[in-house]
């Protein structure tokens, strides 16, 4: 019973620490999506006095990777029914050029301000449109939940770390005078060591093992049964097997940290 | 015959060099020789015995162990020089959570012996201090005079060069304290063993000759 008590003290924080890290790779890879999708759908308008080609907006501004001319004659023939040829004509000639210009990603609103002045400082552009409130609106909301995520497994962690640090005190103590006595007859550091790092490295496999079985349900089972559809078709990003790498290596590295900050504070023997 | 123990003008401090335990003192041991360090409670006797295993750096003057000079030991080499000697000690600091037979093993353990050589090893320490009947039992099972000759098991157990006891029979009454005392001189005779005894009193029966250095007023004297 107190061997499984030791042992649970350390895997569920470990665990804690690890579900943090799976639900932000979770989290990066939907809003990695979601972020491309609001890119994509996104466009300001410029007007400019002449044709411009991709490459003159790129030397404006590093974001921006595409544009599309929108027809002037199309805006013409909406604009003057009725007018005859020659009024067309004019209209034609004095009409400014109208382009949608894409962005290669989803840009702070502070950024999208100091792309509309890059833009607007060049004397071959007459305006330019960004549709700032409604980028803002949407920036903002996505933001603030990213942030509250973050915080979330930040604190998360922190109190994990220190339920770590607390079982690594106990740990300390459960083997403390064996490590002085093997150091007091030459036992290698390593030797001295061995138990804890077997341990240790066991309860990193175990956490990391428990809480990739937990995703691999959540995917296979919870998610694809769940009938909600953007569920179902965002699923993938659940767990994919490198996190399972991920996971481990962190495990691997907190456990290691923490048998060293044993090994070391009991260093020197105690008479 | 050549010294194991080697210390000129050796000084040594505690207390982050605020109090000083022993100025200046100069004495040697031979191999096969037994060694009674006696002296009143405070006079430096266990930080002497300290500073020959490495626990305490002099600090001046030159200590020389088993050819390793302390004062400029590297971790690795005071590693290798634990190895080749056997530390008894009062409250004999077994590991509880281990049984009789492993805690004796521990420095065979160490140098990477072979469960099988542990395992023959440790029944005939056993048998040597005999407790053959208690290989599984655990220390706390014992008593202060079993633990002890666990102890002095351990001590024994790679033949080593050093034998070092810090008040060794201590806690013991005067039936295992003679148990304990023909143990140490058995493994100096038979194995030429350098003992060296730090205790507050001298056995009454010793068949052994012995030399007998008194620590008194931070010097180290020895009594002929």
């Amino acid at each position: 019973m107190k061997y499984i008590k030791n042992h649970l003290m350390f895997i569920l924080p470990l665990m804690a620490i690890l579900l943090g890290i799976e639900f932000y790779l979770v989290f990066d890879r939907t809003t990695d999506t979601y972020e491309k999708g609001l890119q994509e759908g996104y466009s300001m308008l410029v007007v400019t006095k002449e044709p411009m080609q991709i490459d003159a907006f790129r030397v404006l501004n590093r974001h921006i990777s595409k544009s599309e001319s929108i027809e002037r004659e199309r805006i013409v023939s909406k604009i003057a029914k009725g007018v005859t040829k020659e009024g067309e004509a004019k209209i034609l000639k004095s009409l400014p050029y109208f382009y949608n210009v894409h962005l290669d990603e989803y840009i702070s609103t502070e950024e999208l301000i100091g792309l509309k002045e890059d833009l607007e400082a060049s004397p071959l552009i007459k305006k330019v449109e960004t549709f700032g409130s409604n980028y803002e609106s949407n920036y903002r909301l996505f933001s603030f939940i990213k942030f509250t995520l973050k915080i979330f497994i930040g604190f998360m962690t922190v109190v994990s770390l220190f339920l770590i640090m607390k079982q690594m005190e106990i740990w300390k103590y459960a083997h403390k005078e064996r490590m002085q006595i093997m150091e007091i007859f030459g036992a290698p550091l390593m030797l001295r060591s061995g138990v804890l790092f077997k341990v240790a490295i066991v309860d990193a496999i175990a956490a990391t093992l428990i809480v990739s079985s937990i995703f691999l349900y959540l995917k296979f089972q919870w998610a694809a049964n769940s009938g909600i559809e953007i569920m179902v078709q965002n699923k993938d990003f659940l767990f994919r097997i490198t996190d399972i790498a991920v996971l481990l290596a962190a495990a691997l590295l907190i456990v290691i940290i923490s048998v060293y900050s044993v090994v070391y504070s009991t260093k020197g023997v105690q008479e | 015959m050549s010294n194991v123990i080697n210390a000129s003008n050796l000084t040594l401090t505690y207390d982050n060099g605020r109090k000083e335990v022993i100025t200046d003192v100069n004495f040697t041991v031979k191999k096969g020789e037994f060694v009674f360090i006696t002296g009143p409670s405070g006079s430096g006797k266990s930080t002497l015995l300290k500073s020959l295993y490495g626990r305490i750096r002099p600090t001046s003057g030159n200590l020389v162990v088993g050819g390793v000079d302390l004062a400029h030991v590297k971790p690795s080499k005071l590693q290798e020089l634990r190895t080749h000697m056997g530390i008894i000690f009062q409250d004999f600091k077994l590991v509880n959570e281990w049984t009789v037979a492993k805690n004796v093993v521990l420095p065979l353990m160490i140098a990477g012996y072979s469960l099988d050589v542990q395992n023959t090893q440790a029944h005939r320490l056993l048998k040597h201090v005999k407790l053959s009947e208690h290989a599984e039992k655990y220390p706390l099972e014992l008593s202060g005079g079993e633990q002890q000759r666990v102890g002095v098991a351990r001590a024994l157990a790679k033949n080593p060069v050093l034998i070092l006891a810090d008040e060794p029979t201590g806690n013991l009454d005067d039936y295992s304290s003679n148990v304990i005392w023909d143990l140490m001189e058995n493994a100096c005779q038979q194995l030429e063993t350098t003992v060296l005894v730090v205790t507050h009193k001298i056995p009454q029966v010793f068949s052994l000759p012995y030399r007998h250095f008194i620590i008194e007023g931070k010097g180290v004297y020895e009594v002929h």
